[in-house]
């Protein structure tokens, strides 16, 4: 069935969204094949966002971890995340649709970033909510949204989170469809938003596959990546999936310790349920009310699991695992050190996971991390973390 | 009461129905039993009955306050049930059409969710992100517990889904009147009489407008175009919502509210004789 990934997926929204959901899903099988749209969505990847991003082979962190381990740059995608992929081929399609308008929400800031950008590129006004604690811990970042010329409207509702701005953004589009967009930032909410993410974040794993094959002549016997709603996870492990001996590894927010008012991890904390428009697996109370996430990571505070990635582990396809802040903070300090990389405490979470989980690992294998974003918009928290105020 | 008898009923005296949104435990439960009587004892026909959710993504800025203080109060769905019950034994007897958000049956499996709440005394459940697509199970077992499940139509819903919702609805229909999500507005728009006709040319099940509807004057002009009644979603929840500390002060105003709009859902009778 159309937009159900095993028990999940699925479009749970009200009869006003409906048509718009209709016409976005039309749209996007109308214009996706064409080798027009091909080509224009191919060009921007190339000439605006420097694809395909490089395979790094790092060396210092393949010695600490005791087996071969590459790195796919997606800090190197203009705007230093691999969410631009998302937003240059929803601009797109949004333009295609005759919208004048993206309205979008985001976290640590790296999807409004790329939507303002995407919709610069493209000539689309953008608005972006956020939630008021997110614009103070990311506020670098919304320096850069604003510059690029966006609208940033605060989110105050609930706890002022990712969880919030994806239900005011929501609310905001079931008032104004017909002109506008919603640039859903990662594979979540209601179909088909979790496939058209899906589909223009995997060229992370088409080149990752083609790289691996020139560099190493074999497919990976890991990948790794973190993850909330999974799109950079399902982007990198899309064409791995049917590639049976192939680990993969989805990492998500541990927070402090792993108790449901201090962690992010909805695969051991959460179970299924019905939130943003999707099934999918949530963390929750007994009742059903969803319960706010907490993790350093404002990119993976989020208490829902999007569709795809819900089903590939629920069907034991990916292994579902977890590392906590204080190990976060250790990886982005080797990494700094070891490899002169400063990562995004997002993309911390799979290199400790790594880092920590060296037994998994055996001495001959090719470990692939994703590493799906610098950490420039998380230095004060990181330099906070280490040396104080 | 069955929610055919009670438009039976309106239907033989001409008038139409007046049903009123509020989120149970906001701002706590013996101000919600209260309320509840002022609106039933001052007009109400029916009761939209708000088991608060913790994420109302259909629900504008007044209801999500309205929710948060709910759940921060302790409110769970285990005692919005409980709470239809003592309304029961209290002498309320107007059909009560339980509102909440998918996630709540889900996790209590939805099978003992429509049998729960039926026996507590609930006619009908309006899911407000339920689109007919993904509501084959709860179709089944609501029909199981002679429950009516309300589908929502909007001026955006197109003739072949119309179609379908037409040929599931029971009880009634719940007619979405501007694009947008609950809200107080001012004025209403043309489109919403020209859905009324469409849907009307396409089924007898009620007709119920909704959204945005706060004043008497809103009310009248949709029983007037072919609704067979309105439903106040936050309008309420404003009144009580400028004296949190002391709600019970602001029930006299309530009253005056509810009376003003089902004295205006008579005003069909008027404009149809006149």
């Amino acid at each position: 069935m159309k937009g159900r990934f095993g028990k999940f997926g699925g479009r749970y929204v009200s009869e006003v969204l409906m048509h718009a959901l209709i016409e976005l899903e039309e749209a996007f099988e109308k214009f996706y094949p064409t080798d027009d749209f091909r080509q224009e969505l191919d060009g921007l990847f190339r000439d605006y966002g420097g694809r395909p991003t490089p395979l790094y082979r790092a060396k210092k962190i393949s010695e600490l971890v005791g087996c071969k381990v590459y790195l796919k740059r997606e800090d190197l995608l203009c705007g230093g995340s691999h969410k631009l992929n998302n937003s240059l081929g929803q601009a797109l399609l949004a333009k295609r649709m005759g919208k004048t308008r993206l309205i979008t929400e985001t976290a640590a800031g790296q999807h409004g970033i790329s939507a303002a950008m995407a919709a610069n590129v493209v000539g689309l006004d953008v608005e972006v909510f956020m939630g008021v604690k997110d614009i103070e811990r990311q506020a670098s970042n919304v320096k850069r949204i604003k510059l690029l010329g966006a609208k940033v409207t605060p989110v105050e509702t609930g706890m002022g989170v990712l969880k919030d701005a994806v239900s005011d953004t929501l609310r905001e589009w079931a008032t104004c469809t017909r002109d506008t967009h919603y640039l859903m930032g990662s594979t979540v909410g209601p179909h088909p938003f979790p496939e058209i993410v899906a589909t223009f974040q995997s060229v992370i794993g088409k080149e990752l596959k083609a790289q691996i094959m020139e560099m190493e002549g074999r497919l990976p016997d890991a990948v790794v990546a973190c993850g909330s709603g999974g799109s950079n996870a399902v982007g990198a492990f899309r064409p791995f999936v049917s590639e049976r001996d192939v680990r993969l590894y989805f990492v998500e927010g541990g927070g402090e310790r792993l108790d449901a008012d201090n962690s992010a991890a909805a695969f051991s904390l959460g179970k299924p349920g019905v939130l943003h428009g999707a099934a999918m697996q949530i963390m929750q109370d007994e009742h059903g009310q969803i319960k706010p996430s907490k993790t350093r990571a404002a990119g993976l505070n989020y208490p829902g699991r999007g569709p795809e990635i819900s089903h590939l582990c629920d069907s034991g396809r990916v292994k579902p695992c977890h590392a906590f802040d204080k190990d976060v903070f250790e990886a982005v300090r080797v990494m700094s050190e070891k490899e002169g990389l400063i990562p995004a405490l997002e993309t911390a979470h799979a290199i400790a996971y790594v880092l920590n989980n060296g037994k998994e690992f055996e001495r001959d294998e090719v470990v692939v991390i994703n590493y799906s974003g610098r950490g420039d918009k998380d230095l004060e928290t990181i330099v906070r973390y280490f040396y104080g105020d | 009461m069955e929610i055919e008898e009670k438009f039976r009923q309106l239907k033989s005296r001409g008038e139409g129905a007046y049903m009123p949104h509020v989120y149970y435990g906001d701002p706590n439960e013996e101000f919600s039993i209260e309320l509840i009587k002022t609106l039933v004892e001052n007009g109400a026909d029916m009761l939209e009955f708000g088991v608060p959710f913790s994420d109302p993504i259909a629900d504008g800025p007044t209801f999500i306050a309205a929710c948060e203080r709910a759940l921060r109060g302790g409110m769970t769905p285990t005692r919005c049930i409980e709470g239809v019950r003592k309304l029961r034994k209290a002498g309320v007897d107007v059909p009560i059409i339980l509102t909440t958000y998918y996630n709540i049956p889900y996790v209590m499996g939805l099978e003992k969710f429509t049998k729960t709440v039926k026996e507590a005394g609930v006619q009908g459940l309006i899911i407000p992100d339920l689109p007919i697509e993904e509501s084959d199970e709860l179709l089944r077992f609501a029909e199981k517990s002679n429950i009516r499940v309300i589908f929502q139509v909007a001026p955006t819903t197109s003739d072949e889904r119309l179609e379908k919702i037409v040929s599931a609805a029971s009880g009634f229909l719940y007619v979405v009147n501007v694009e947008g999500v609950t809200g107080a507005r001012e004025s209403l728009l043309e489109s919403t009489v020209n859905l009324l006709k469409k849907v009307r040319a396409r089924t007898d099940v009620p007709l119920m407008a909704g959204f945005g509807i706060s004043k008497g004057e809103h009310a009248a002009a949709m029983v007037s175009n072919g609704a067979d009644g309105v439903i106040t979603g936050s309008a309420v929840a404003k009144i009580y919502s400028k004296n949190l500390k002391s709600p019970e002060k602001t029930l006299q105003e309530i009253a005056k509210f509810a009376a003003e709009m089902k004295q205006a859902c008579k005003e069909r009778n008027k404009s149809s004789t006149s």
